[in-house]
C-alpha cells in the first residue's frame, strides 16, 4: 500500500526521498514523472539539500492548500540555488 | 477656450468633447460652444457650396454659427438663428469630422449674405471657436478684433454673449493689434471675413496655417467682395437679440463646458489638415447602412437583439438586465472552494528571500537570464537595486540585462560599472529611466567604447535618456551595428536626424522601434526615415502630437504590409481616416493601441473588422465608441482576440458583455475599468463564458457588488481593481525574447 501512494525522488548524491503522492503533485512535473517511471525520480543535478527542502515544500504547500496557512522559512543561503531548481520542477 | 470641433456634434453624446474649461480668467466661452450645439449657426452658414463649392458645411459651421450668434456686436438676426438652429439639426445627423477649412472660409465668407440667416455682419464665428467680430461700428479696432477674438476664444475667454465683450473687443483688438501679423492689417482692410479665415488659421499652427492662408485668403477675397457690403447692416441688427439667447442656452450648458481638453483648442488646425482628406471623409460619412458589409450586418444584428430583447420583456431597461441575469447564476455553492488558495510557489518564495537578502548575494553565475530578469524587476520596485546589484549583473560576460529603472543609478556608479564589463556577448540591453545616469559624455566610455563594441546588441532600450541627443545616438548606433529593436521613448533630445541615422545604417534590420513621448521629433520629418525601413514590425509613435492622418497614411502605404504593431495612444489628431488606412494596409496587424484619440467613431470598427483579421490585441482607452460597434467588432473579430482594453469607454454595456461571452474563447485579459455601465451580471456572464480569461481588470467598477466576486466560476480569473489587493503583478513583465514577433 505504502508503495503505492509514495513517490521516491533521488538526488544527485544519490540519496533517496521518499514523499507522498500527494506532496508530489504539487509539482506537475514531478507527478508526469512519477506516472511513467514507477515512482522514482531522479534529479541528477539537484543536490540533496535542496531536494530536502523541495520536499519540504511539497507538504507545506499541501497544508496551504488544505487551510491551513503557515509561512514557509527558507534559509537565505539555499535560496539561490533553491531559486533554480524549481524552475523546471513547476512547468 | 472651447473649440468648436468641426466634427460633427451629436445630439445624444453624453459628453461634449467640445467642452474646454475656461482656465484664462477672463474666459468665458462655454457659451460660444454650447451655442453650436444648440443654436443654429449664424448666418454665415450659408451653404458653402454656394460660396466655395466645397463640401463640409455643416459641421464646422455649427461652431461658427455660435460665436457668430453670440458673439458681440455682430447683428444676428432672428431668422437667421432659426435658420442656424435648422443647419445645426442638419448637421448633428451628420456623422461628419471634416473639419474643413474651407468651411471655415464659408462661414467667414458666408457671414456677409443674407440668404439664410439674417445675420451676416457681426462676428464670424471660426471654426476653433473663435469669433471674428465684423467691423460694423467698431471701425478698425474691431478689424483687429477680429483677431483678437480668436485668441481670445483660443484662450477661452471669448465672452461672447456677454455684452460687455462688444465693449471689450476694442480694447482686446488694441492689445492683439501688435500679436497678429501684418496679414491681419492688409486683411482688416479688406473687411473681416479674411480676419476670420486667418484667425482659424493663426490659432492652430503658425507653420501649418502660413501654407493654407494664402489660398484661404484668395478664396476669401473673392467672397468678401462679393459680400460686404449688404452682410454688414443686417448683422448689427440682429446681434442683440441673438446675444440673450445664446447667454441663456450657454448657462444652461455651461456645465458640460468644464472639463477642460487641450485636443479641443487645436481642432482647428487640423482643418487645414483636413482639407485634403475632404473627399475622402466625404465618403466615410455614410450611416451605418454604408459601413462594410459584414460589420454593418453584424451592427443590424445587436440593434436587434437589443430591440428583441426589450419588445419581449418590455421597454424598461431593467428587463434587459432581467434577461442577463436569467443567464448568469452567482454560484454561491462555489464559495466555499474560494477558501482554498493556491499556495506560492516555490520560485516564488525563494525570489522574495533573495530580493530581501540581495546585498548578501555573492554571485549570479549559473542563474539563467529569465531569473535574473525576475530579480532584477522585483529589486526595481522594491527600491532595493544598487550598483552592488549592478555589478553582479555586469559580472562574467552577461547576455542579458534588463533594468526597469535606473534612476537611482549616478553617472559614476554607471560609468565604472560599464568601464569594467565584458560586452562582446551582450545581446539585451533596457536601461529604462536612465536619464540620469547617461549622457553624451559618458557614452564614450561605456556603451560605445569603439565601433563595433557592442557587437551582438539586438535590442536596445534607453527609455528616458533626456540628455542623448542625436550625436550621442549615432555613436551608439556605430558601435551596435546588430540592432534590431531601440526603443528611444521619452528622449526629449533627439530630433528627426536621430531617426535619420537610424535609418540610414539599420534600414534593413531594424524590426522595432518606440519614439514615445519625443517630443522634439516632428512625424512629418521622420516620415522619409521610417518609411526606409524595410522590415518594420513595431512602431510606437505615442505622444507625438504632430501625428496626423497624413502621416498615418504616407507611412502605411510603404511599409503597411509588415507592421504588427501600432502603437497609437495619445495621438489625438488621427480620425477614422487612419483607421481606414490601417484597415486597408495592414493585413498583418496584431496589436493595436487607439487609446485617448476620442475623434473615432463607430466607423473605425467597421474598418477595423473588415480589415484586421488577426488583430490579437486591442487597446481602447477613453474612446467614444458606441456599445453596438464593440459588440459587432466582437461579434466579427473575437475570437482571434487575446487582449482587449476598454479602459474608460464609457458607453460599453450589455451588447458588449453578451458579445464578449459568445465570441471570445481566446481572451486572455480583459480590462473594462470605468466601464459604468456593467452590472455585475454582466461581468459574471463575461468571466464564465471566457474560459482562457486570465486577468480582469475593473477598476473604478465600484457598481460590481460582491456578488459577482463571490459568486464567479473560474477559478483562474485574477480580478484586479475591486478589492485592495495587490495588484502589480499583472503588470507584463517585458517580452522575455529579444523581439516580440520575430525571432532572432
Amino acid at each position: 500500500m505504502k508503495r503505492k501512494d509514495t513517490v521516491k525522488l533521488i538526488s544527485a548524491e544519490e540519496m533517496e526521498f521518499i514523499i507522498d503522492k500527494d506532496a508530489a503533485m504539487v509539482s506537475q512535473t514531478i507527478g508526469g514523472f512519477a506516472e511513467m517511471e514507477l515512482g522514482e525520480v531522479t534529479f541528477p543535478e539537484i543536490s540533496a539539500v535542496i531536494l530536502e527542502k523541495i520536499c519540504q515544500y511539497f507538504y507545506w504547500a499541501l497544508q496551504y492548500s488544505r487551510g491551513k496557512e503557515t509561512e514557509f522559512h527558507i534559509e537565505p543561503e539555499l535560496t539561490l540555488e533553491l531559486m533554480m531548481a524549481p524552475n523546471y520542477l513547476h512547468t | 477656450m472651447p473649440v468648436l470641433r468641426s466634427r460633427k456634434i451629436l445630439p445624444v453624446q453624453p459628453k461634449p468633447r467640445k467642452a474646454q474649461a475656461n482656465i484664462d480668467p477672463p474666459a468665458t466661452p462655454t457659451q460660444g460652444r454650447e451655442q453650436p450645439a444648440t443654436h443654429s449657426s449664424p448666418p454665415s452658414l450659408t451653404p458653402s457650396p454656394k460660396t466655395l463649392g466645397s463640401v463640409s458645411g455643416s459641421a464646422p459651421l455649427l461652431r461658427r454659427s455660435l460665436r457668430l450668434s453670440t458673439k458681440a456686436s455682430s447683428n444676428a438676426g432672428q431668422d437667421s438663428v432659426l435658420e442656424a438652429e435648422e443647419r445645426i439639426e442638419r448637421r448633428n445627423g451628420d456623422v461628419s469630422r471634416k473639419r474643413k477649412l474651407s468651411v471655415d472660409n464659408d462661414v467667414g465668407f458666408e457671414s456677409g449674405e443674407d440668404d439664410e440667416s439674417g445675420e451676416d455682419e457681426g462676428v464670424l464665428s471660426l471654426r476653433s471657436g473663435k469669433r471674428v467680430t465684423k467691423k460694423g461700428p467698431f471701425g478698425d479696432g474691431n478689424g483687429s478684433g477680429g483677431d483678437v477674438e480668436f485668441e481670445i476664444d483660443r484662450k477661452g475667454k471669448s465672452m461672447l454673449v456677454e455684452e460687455s465683450e462688444d465693449t471689450e473687443k476694442p480694447e482686446r483688438s488694441k492689445e492683439r493689434v501688435n500679436v497678429k501679423g501684418k496679414r491681419r492689417y492688409s486683411r482688416e482692410e479688406k473687411g473681416k471675413w479674411k480676419l476670420l479665415v486667418e484667425s482659424a488659421l493663426d490659432s492652430k499652427d503658425e507653420s501649418l496655417v502660413d501654407g493654407s492662408v494664402s489660398d484661404v485668403e484668395l478664396l476669401a477675397q473673392e467672397v468678401n467682395l462679393s459680400d460686404e457690403k449688404p452682410s454688414k447692416k443686417n448683422n448689427r441688427r440682429t446681434s442683440q437679440g441673438r446675444m440673450e439667447r445664446f447667454r441663456d442656452t450657454a448657462r444652461q450648458n455651461a456645465s458640460r463646458f468644464a472639463h477642460f481638453n487641450t485636443q479641443e483648442e487645436d481642432d482647428n488646425i487640423l482643418s487645414m489638415e483636413a482639407e485634403s482628406e475632404i473627399p475622402s471623409e466625404e465618403l466615410e460619412e455614410k450611416g451605418v447602412e454604408d459601413w462594410p458589409g459584414p460589420f454593418s450586418t453584424a451592427m443590424k444584428i445587436i440593434r436587434d437583439r437589443a430591440a428583441n430583447l426589450n419588445v419581449r420583456q418590455g421597454s424598461s431597461s431593467s428587463d434587459k438586465v432581467q434577461s442577463l441575469q436569467i443567464k448568469w447564476v452567482p454560484q454561491k455553492c462555489k464559495r466555499k472552494d474560494w477558501s482554498k488558495r493556491l499556495p506560492p510557489s516555490l520560485l516564488d518564495l525563494s525570489l522574495r528571500v533573495l530580493v530581501d537578502n540581495a546585498d548578501a548575494i555573492a554571485s549570479l553565475a549559473h542563474v539563467p537570464d529569465a531569473l535574473r530578469h525576475k530579480l532584477c524587476h522585483m529589486l526595481c520596485d522594491s527600491r532595493r537595486m544598487d550598483s552592488n546589484f549592478f555589478d553582479l549583473l555586469l559580472n562574467g560576460s552577461p547576455t542579458e540585462i534588463r533594468l526597469k529603472d535606473c534612476s537611482w543609478l549616478t553617472e559614476e556608479q554607471f560609468t565604472q560599472c560599464f568601464e569594467k564589463c565584458d560586452t562582446t556577448n551582450l545581446t539585451i540591453l533596457q536601461l529604462d529611466f536612465c536619464g540620469h545616469c547617461f549622457a553624451d559624455y559618458n557614452l564614450p566610455s561605456t556603451l560605445a567604447r569603439s565601433p563595433n563594441s557592442l557587437p551582438a546588441l539586438t535590442t536596445l532600450s534607453l527609455t528616458g535618456a533626456y540628455r542623448l541627443s542625436d550625436a550621442g545616438l549615432s555613436a551608439l548606433v556605430s558601435s551596435a551595428p546588430a540592432l534590431r529593436s531601440v526603443n528611444l521613448s521619452q528622449c526629449s533630445f533627439l530630433t528627426h536626424s536621430a531617426i535619420d541615422i537610424l535609418a540610414t545604417s539599420l534600414a534593413s534590420v531594424l524590426l522595432e522601434l518606440f519614439i514615445d513621448d519625443c517630443q522634439s521629433i516632428d512625424a512629418m520629418l521622420v516620415l522619409p526615415s521610417l518609411k526606409k525601413l524595410e522590415h518594420l514590425e513595431v512602431l510606437s509613435v505615442a505622444g507625438l502630437e504632430s501625428v496626423t492622418d497624413s502621416f498615418i497614411k504616407e507611412f502605411l502605404i510603404a511599409r503597411g504590409d509588415g507592421i504588427k504593431e501600432l502603437i497609437l495612444m495619445d495621438c489625438w489628431k488621427l480620425t477614422d481616416s487612419s483607421l481606414k488606412i490601417i484597415a486597408e494596409t495592414c493585413s498583418n496587424l496584431r496589436a493595436l493601441d487607439i487609446g485617448n484619440i476620442s475623434k473615432l467613431t463607430d466607423t473605425s470598427f467597421g474598418y477595423l473588422a473588415s480589415g484586421c483579421r488577426s488583430l490579437q490585441s486591442l487597446k481602447l482607452c477613453h474612446n467614444a465608441f458606441s456599445d453596438d460597434a464593440i459588440a459587432a467588432f466582437l461579434e466579427m473579430s473575437g475570437e482571434v482576440l487575446k487582449e482587449l482594453a476598454l479602459n474608460n469607454v464609457g458607453k460599453v454595456g450589455l451588447n458588449t458583455a453578451l458579445s464578449l461571452a459568445r465570441r471570445s474563447r481566446n481572451l486572455v485579459s480583459l480590462d473594462l475599468s470605468w466601464c459604468r455601465n456593467l452590472t455585475h451580471e454582466a461581468t459574471g456572464l463575461i468571466v464564465d463564458s471566457c474560459l482562457s480569461l486570465r486577468v480582469l481588470k475593473l477598476f473604478g467598477c465600484s457598481q460590481i457588488t460582491d456578488v459577482f466576486l463571490y459568486g464567479h466560476s473560474n477559478a483562474k480569473v485574477e480580478i484586479i481593481g475591486l478589492k485592495l489587493s495587490p495588484f502589480l503583478e499583472h503588470i507584463k513583465t517585458p517580452a522575455q525574447g529579444p523581439f516580440q514577433y520575430s525571432s532572432v
